[in-house]
């Protein structure tokens, strides 16, 4: 296995008396596609804000690059090499799609890129994603998938090592899935790391390389997709126990 | 060093822009040397300046960063009342303004620093109450403000020509620094954050570091002026240069000329000083009514103000079948 670039150690995140991560332990390769699934309320996406900086864990350590992060903000957290995509999309709306981009590659990113490379870097990842016909219009104007590649053009376009994907396929049309799917694997094949929460199984089990299972804030399985679809845990985490004496 | 990427439609029509602005302020700062005995006109212009510079720097964090501050009037009136205190010790007034902004930038630090985590209408709640909390202050604090009585600083002042010039020059520095935060990253960073703060963050832009730097950069500019109108004014009063209506003023100005353009602030401030100016003599507060009404219309119909309006006719124009210039529709698929 190759070296660890991001490693979560006996991270737990609580809300009051509701426990929505519970010492979970992990290591994630680089240059893997990391699959996190479970059910609805699991605490994948508080997992992802624990590691993107936007929530603080309530114990536990979040390392990148075997260099500690926890508690850092967001904006240095990005900086470091780490960047999230938002479950439910949030571009500017009133910027054009190029200025979404620039944003992330005029503030992301370990080197502060100078003079035009911003733009460049932008048009190139407009380019990358399929969106450069898009490139002048506003935000607000994109169809909802569109929109969606538009976060991850943002995240890509701030040069992360480590690309956290929140539900990138939800709400799309399966061709156009399938479409993103292929993204995906492109941005992997670049060298960036990428763990990706999905509910979409098919797209998850062909994506990944490995899949972590969460529930009830617990890492229930971990391990290859074929490993963890029949692991028993995870079978009555989705589908429940068979009735007694049915 | 930075980048041209924000400013959508205005992106091509750049230069022009900048050219009309500069024929604009050489027009203005020739009319002292034509009409150097018209003091109505140059009371008229160092008011209507002074009130496009501070609404200017207002829209660097109201507009650009969208945090909408009802508390500007604390920066106005310690920029005020640093100019006539070291003026009264003995420096050179134009040296005085300098300081003012100074310390309204410090202060903007102090008050920025807890009140721009909040969001929204808390934030600007909290800008009336700093506002007023500063106005009561400097009434009580009588030994170094003069309290109710106020201060009367030296008549020996310059000329109103010296004062409109310099009101001018305040209003062209404030537009330079308005229009390169624009076309900034910098511009860039707050139009991001204004629209996504949460979003910004994590694309990373140091979104409290941002507000901060607009907030002080804004907040020096206005002290200026708070600077300049005390030496013109020759009294300084904590009712006057803290006055609540002060800090309205600015909010009017920017919504009505319109919220983070670049000449919005300067339209507004020009119809805002010209209807109060006009009616305040024979109707007095019936400019608040002229207002209210006006704001009803832009919130209701143009969310980008006057200089919204202005683009939109200026387009219609454009697209008419007369117009020889008329562009090519662009194909976009």
């Amino acid at each position: 296995m190759t070296a660890a670039v991001l490693a979560l150690d006996h991270v737990t995140k609580r809300f009051g008396g509701l426990v929505a991560v519970q010492d979970v332990t992990v290591e994630i390769p680089a240059g893997h596609i990391t699959g996190l699934i479970g059910p609805n309320g699991a605490g994948k996406t508080t997992l992802f804000r624990m590691i993107s900086g936007a929530a603080r864990p309530s114990a536990g350590r979040v390392f990148f690059q075997g260099r500690e992060v926890t508690g850092w903000s967001p904006h240095a957290v990005c900086r470091f090499g780490i960047c999230a995509t938002h479950q439910i999309v949030r571009p500017f709306m009133d910027l054009t799609v190029l200025e979404n981009v620039a944003v992330g590659a005029s503030f992301g990113g370990v080197a502060r890129l100078g003079g035009h490379a911003p733009r460049d870097e932008a048009e190139k990842t407009l380019e990358f994603m399929g969106l450069s016909a898009q490139r002048d219009v506003p935000a607000s104007a994109l169809t909802l998938a569109q929109r969606k590649r538009l976060e991850i053009a943002r995240a890509l376009a701030t040069r992360p090592s480590v690309l956290l994907l929140d539900e990138v396929l939800a709400g799309l049309t399966p061709s156009e899935s399938l479409q993103a799917v292929a993204l995906v694997r492109k941005i992997r094949d670049r060298g960036v790391t990428i763990v990706m929460i999905e509910h979409v199984m098919h797209a998850v089990m062909d994506l990944s390389d490995r899949v972590l299972v969460l529930n009830y804030g617990r890492l229930i399985a971990d391990g290859s997709p074929e490993a963890v679809t029949s692991d028993p845990q995870v079978i009555e985490a989705y589908l429940g126990r068979a009735a007694e004496g049915a | 060093m930075t980048t041209k990427l924000t400013g959508g439609g205005a992106k091509r029509g750049v230069r022009p822009e900048y050219a009309v602005a500069l024929g604009l302020g050489v027009a203005l700062a020739l009319v002292p040397l034509v009409i150097p005995e018209s003091l109505t006109i140059l009371n008229l212009g160092f008011f209507t300046f002074l009130y496009i510079a501070q609404g200017l720097a207002w829209n660097i964090l109201g507009g650009y960063a969208g945090y909408i501050s009802f508390g500007y009037a604390a920066f106005f009136g310690l920029g005020a009342y640093t100019t006539a205190l070291l003026w009264l010790g003995g420096w050179p007034p134009v040296l005085t303004y300098p300081a003012a902004g100074l310390i309204a930038a410090a202060f903007s630090l102090v008050v920025g620093a807890p009140t721009l985590r909040l969001v929204g209408p808390y934030f600007s709640i909290a800008t009336i109450g700093v506002g007023e909390a500063m106005r009561i202050l400097m009434l009580n604090l009588d030994r170094i403000t003069g309290g109710a009585s106020g201060l009367n600083l030296p008549t020996a002042v310059p000329s109103k020509a010296w004062f409109y010039t310099a009101s001018l020059l305040f209003a062209a520095v404030a537009f330079a620094v308005a229009a390169w935060i624009r076309g900034s990253r910098f511009g860039l960073g707050l139009q991001a954050l204004r629209m996504d703060q949460e979003a910004a963050e994590s694309l990373g832009v140091q979104t409290t570091l941002y507000k901060n730097l607009a907030h002080v950069l804004s907040a020096f500019i206005v002290g200026a002026c708070g600077g300049l109108f005390a030496t013109y004014f020759q009294y300084v009063h904590p009712d006057t240069v803290f006055s609540f209506t002060e800090s309205i003023s600015l909010v009017l100005i920017a919504l009505i000329g319109g919220l983070g353009t670049l000449w919005g602030p300067i339209v507004g401030a020009a119809v805002f000083y010209a209807v109060q100016d006009y009616l305040e003599i024979s109707y007095p507060t019936f400019h608040l009514l002229a207002y209210g009404v006006l704001l009803i219309f832009i919130l209701l119909f143009e969310p980008k103000g006057l200089a919204g309006f202005a683009g939109r006719i200026w387009r219609w124009i454009r697209m008419s079948p007369g117009w020889p210039g008329r562009p090519q529709p662009v194909e976009r698929s």
